[in-house]
């Protein structure tokens, strides 16, 4: 009781003293939910799927994102993995923790760290990048990685989802990567390092929380990045069968 | 027809004398609700006054063959009418009524007097000019004769759009 | 106004005479089942929607709201004239009632009248805390009938407030089950050709604004008196008598298209306030606004009362009866609606290259004075030039049931596409009739009694409404009421408040403790109202009587847009000693907002 008074005398002197028109009437000031930034969180696996490649490698896939913030500021946990079945390793492994501000009306500025651990050397890098909505509905999230020891890269993402129904959904994804320099022991040549493109095409059987997909992911690797690969031993093309299940809670 | 055009004159004691028999929005009034009476036959007068949108009183008796003379106030702020009729009259009047409107006679508390007279093509006009009802503004006082000739389901009513819908009509109970 | 001179002289006479009601109400936990799925939400008394509350105008009410919750509750009075420290907003008109706590309103009944009320502490509302308020007049009323019945309408979702909150922030389009499909532009491109539809697409792609934006949030169980449609609630009557029957919207979300098939509807009062009577076929009633209307059943037959969602994505519905069990037919949903480039018009910083493709004329829109003042101004003179080439020749011969339909909309603006002065021209979110006769405009409303004097306004605030789509942010000259500044108005002014819509979403504006007098071009005659719809790509206007000091809640009543930053706090300054010092109670008042 004695709190909001005194909260009450604290506004009252306080527009006694910045202007002489207002009245004793703004007795209490608005500390409500409502008056603050609204806090809200998600969580979206855009893809969570088992691949299955034309020469019969199997993968466990998700790439997926977390946000927890407001309006004017997100912290946004990305991670994408790949787990290969039959070795019991990961082939690739890349977690982000960026901080997110609205930069246009649809686009982000995104900063944060990457950090990659997969099966073989790990890299850390710093991340600048924008993610939004560009005209026509495509979905773009590009980034600009700088690791430890200077390496550059950039990743673009877009994806475009054709409503055949309301509910019968079929994405096109492209993700490419190009260096700018070369990291050897991660295999990454400089120029176009490698693409993925995906056609997937789901139903939402539980609003848009739970959506099953059946489609088809094509990798590729491109010029010293290819090189590298061969001489590892590693395929420089792949075609998968996909089915998996978008989800948002 | 035969009815309001004989009686005209005891009508046109309150309208314009220039007002022409045919029935501007006729459509068979005098069938079972009576006939124009002669002001001196009136035996007694009922004065009704009419709000936004109801009559006081909502209800009157009378005997079969009784004339009567109503005294219609207009007491309140919106364009009101006084009208006698079996409800299937009502409801045929009412769209004429909604014409009205859509032609801007009626604006809420107004009458368009000159759109009233004004000619629609053969010689007839929107006047609101028949013997069994009376149309009018705020503050306007008027007279209606009728003999109720025969026992019927007869109403008073105000066929102004959404009035009578409203529920601004009264009830003639014969006794 | 005549009412109020009466009740002052009453008090006057025979001061000891004031009536007082006392009443009780609790804030409960309560299952809503809506026939298609069962959800814990909030009611009253036990109940959701909660208790019809019956006041008399004159009285003095005391209504004592135990909260039973674990959460902090409220109750706002929708509509109701009051001191503001008993209007129920947590945070502007008092800290709020805090979980175990009974707190008490008290307040004068100043107006008679249909009205709501309901929570205003985060999402209690949507989640189930309203319910009705039916106000007796001391006087007669304007209008007669037998029997009345409180038709109280929501859009029940199966999602808690909160999530829906939550899930529109992270998908806007999360709950649109209507978006433009492949099969779509493929019948387009028959209707219109390829090239046609292709740069239809490219230009709202290129705006990145979608033609079916037109509800937030589908997926819902359209409720009337808190049943669905298969619960179909139903009122009974006697055929030949006159049903009030006094329509609430107190959905979230959800503007509803109402029509009762096979029966006129005749308007007689909105938002609580008596208007002229307006005989309708259909009528759209915003969310938050209510609607009195008479019907007069004449046959032994039941009757469907059918509230179509305007996106056309759900419906509720009830019966009108002679007998418990008769039912209609129930009709089928009507396609969903499409904006236009109309409904665009109000936006800034659109991409204007993009649109070369689009028709250009459904652009052009009159400023709103144009729009207020067409249905009269502009019927008058084409009357005149109607009635003289027109064949009135045999006028009893004629077809006058088209002439009750029509609208005056399209008369003044010529009959190829439904019209309606507020609503953009060439707007797709025009109501028509399903039967073809006369829907419902705000230019229909005409105030049976003037409650105010008519005066020139003391000043105009404009108030753009504004928001992002993508984001879900809504907001209001852009600024979001975290970060807004109150609006400060004086007492005793009149003030004209220019609402202009520059979103593609209609957002019902709700002042608290005020009037709002919805400007139709009818002056003295204006419509006096509690809340104002306003279409996308419209500038509408209202004035308010500056006459209850305190601080009031001003905002969109759409709650998540509301939630979102659709909102803003009133503060009336000045204003007589005796209302001032109240303020000084409910600071006394514990609780923490």
């Amino acid at each position: 009781m004695s709190r909001i008074r005194s909260v009450v005398a604290v506004s009252f002197l306080a527009s006694m003293g910045f202007s002489t028109a207002v009245t004793a009437q703004e007795m209490i000031s608005d500390t409500t939910a409502r008056k603050q930034p609204l806090t809200t969180w998600g969580v979206q696996f855009e893809e969570f799927e088992y691949r299955y490649s034309d020469d019969d490698e199997e993968l466990g896939v998700w790439n997926a994102d977390a946000f927890y913030g407001t309006d004017d500021f997100k912290v946004r946990l990305l991670t994408t993995g790949e787990y290969e079945i039959a070795e019991q390793a990961y082939e690739t492994l890349e977690n982000q923790l960026v901080g997110q501000i609205p930069i246009s009306k649809f686009f982000d500025a995104k900063a944060g760290v990457r950090f990659d651990t997969p099966e073989g050397p790990d890299r850390t890098y710093a991340v600048l990048g924008v993610a939004g909505l560009a005209p026509q509905w495509f979905e773009i999230d590009a980034n600009l990685y700088v690791s430890k020891d200077g390496d550059t890269s950039t990743e673009l993402d877009a994806e475009y989802e054709l409503l055949l129904t309301n509910y019968w959904i079929l994405a096109a994804t492209l993700d490419a990567t190009v260096a700018f320099s070369e990291d050897r022991e991660i295999g990454v040549g400089k120029g176009l390092v490698s693409t993925e493109t995906g056609l997937r095409l789901s139903y939402d059987l539980i609003d848009r929380a739970f959506s099953p997909y059946v489609g088809v992911v094509h990798e590729r690797k491109y010029g010293d990045s290819a090189d590298f690969a061969e001489a590892d031993g590693g395929s420089t093309e792949d075609w998968f069968a996909v089915i998996g299940a978008r989800i948002a809670f | 027809m035969n009815a309001s055009k004989v009686f005209l004159v005891a009508a046109s004691m309150s309208m314009s004398a220039a007002a022409i028999a045919a029935g501007a929005h006729g459509g068979g009034h005098g069938a079972g609700s009576g006939e124009p009476g002669k002001a001196s036959e009136a035996a007694r007068t009922i004065t009704v006054e009419m709000y936004d949108n109801y009559y006081e009183p909502e209800e009157v008796s009378v005997e079969t063959g009784e004339t009567v003379r109503f005294v219609v106030k207009n007491e309140g702020s919106l364009v009101h009418e006084f009208n006698i009729g079996t409800p299937s009259m009502h409801e045929g009047h009412q769209k004429e009524m909604m014409m009205m409107v859509e032609h801007g006679v009626i604006q809420g508390g107004k009458l368009n007097h000159d759109m009233m007279s004004m000619d629609m093509g053969n010689g007839k006009t929107m006047k609101h000019d028949d013997p069994n009802s009376v149309l009018l503004e705020p503050g306007q006082s008027k007279e209606v004769v009728w003999k109720f000739t025969e026992k019927g389901d007869i109403e008073f009513a105000c066929n102004v759009p959404g009035h009578y819908q409203a529920g601004m009509y009264g009830d003639v109970n014969f006794e | 106004m005549k009412t109020r001179l009466l009740t002052g002289l009453l008090s006057l006479l025979m001061p000891a005479m004031v009536l007082a009601g006392e009443y009780d109400l609790t804030v409960d936990r309560v299952e809503i089942d809506t026939g298609d799925f069962v959800k814990e939400g909030i009611g009253y008394n036990g109940k959701s929607p909660g208790p019809v509350m019956r006041f008399k105008e004159g009285e003095n009410v005391r209504i004592n709201v135990t909260n039973n919750l674990d959460e902090m509750t409220s109750i706002h009075w929708h509509g109701l004239i009051l001191p503001f420290d008993q209007d129920g907003v947590p945070g502007i008109s008092f800290p709020g009632i805090k979980p175990g706590e009974t707190f008490t309103y008290e307040f004068p009944i100043q107006q008679a009248g249909t009205y709501w009320f309901h929570s205003h502490s985060g999402f209690q509302e949507p989640d189930g805390a309203y319910g009705s308020i039916v106000i007796e007049p001391e006087g007669r009323e304007p209008f007669r009938y037998d029997r009345e019945y409180v038709v109280q309408l929501t859009d029940k979702h199966p999602h808690s407030g909160d999530r829906i909150m939550r899930n529109l922030k992270m998908m806007p389009d999360y709950y649109n089950r209507e978006q433009q499909t492949v099969g779509e532009f493929f019948s387009d491109v028959s209707e219109n050709g390829l090239m046609n539809t292709v740069r239809d697409r490219m230009a709202w792609g290129g705006m990145r604004m979608m033609k079916a934006d037109v509800e937030d949030l589908q997926g819902f169980t359209g409720l009337i008196n808190g049943k669905g449609p298969d619960q179909n609630w139903t009122g009974l009557f006697e055929p030949g008598e006159r049903i009030r029957l006094r329509f609430i919207n107190s959905s979230a979300m959800t503007y509803f298209d109402i029509r009762i098939p096979g029966l006129d509807m005749t308007v007689v009062q909105a938002d609580g306030n008596n208007v002229q009577p307006v005989n309708v076929d259909e009528f759209r009633i915003g969310v938050a606004e209510t609607y009195d209307v008479i019907v007069r059943p004449k046959d032994e037959q039941a009757y469907t009362i059918f509230a179509e969602s305007m996106g056309r994505s759900g419906y509720a519905r009830a019966t009108l009866a002679p007998e418990e069990g008769m039912e209609a037919a129930v009709p089928q949903l009507r396609e969903p609606a499409r904006l236009t480039m109309a409904d665009m018009s109000g936006m800034h910083g659109m991409d204007h290259g993009s649109m070369a493709g689009m028709d250009h004329g459904n652009m052009e829109m009159g400023s709103s004075e144009d729009m207020a003042g067409m249905d009269h101004s502009s019927m008058e003179g084409k009357d005149h030039s109607n009635m003289s080439s027109m064949d009135h020749s045999n006028m009893k011969g004629m077809d006058h049931s088209g002439m009750a339909g029509m609208d005056h909309g399209s008369m003044a603006m010529g009959k190829e596409s439904p019209s309606d002065p507020f609503y953009a021209k060439g707007s797709g979110l025009v109501p028509t009739a399903a039967n073809g006769g006369k829907f419902l405009s705000y230019a229909d409303l005409k105030a049976q009694n003037p409650l105010y004097e008519d005066r020139e306004p003391t000043r105009e605030i404009e108030l753009r409404l504004t928001g992002n789509m993508e984001r879900y942010t809504w907001s209001i000259n852009g600024v979001k009421y975290e970060d807004a500044d109150p609006i400060r108005l004086k007492y005793g002014e009149r003030v004209r408040f220019k609402f202009v819509n520059e979103t593609m979403m209609t957002h019902p504006m709700h002042l608290h403790g005020m009037w709002s007098i919805l400007d139709v071009g009818a002056g003295q005659w204006n419509p006096i109202k509690h809340t104002v719809s306003v279409q996308p790509g419209t500038t509408v206007y209202m004035e308010t009587e500056v006459d209850e000091p305190g601080q009031w809640a001003f905002h969109c009543h759409l709650s998540y847009h509301a939630a979102a930053g659709m909102f803003r706090k009133v503060i009336v300054e000045g204003g007589p000693e005796s209302k001032q010092a109240k303020t000084d109670v409910i600071a006394e008042e514990g609780g923490e907002a």
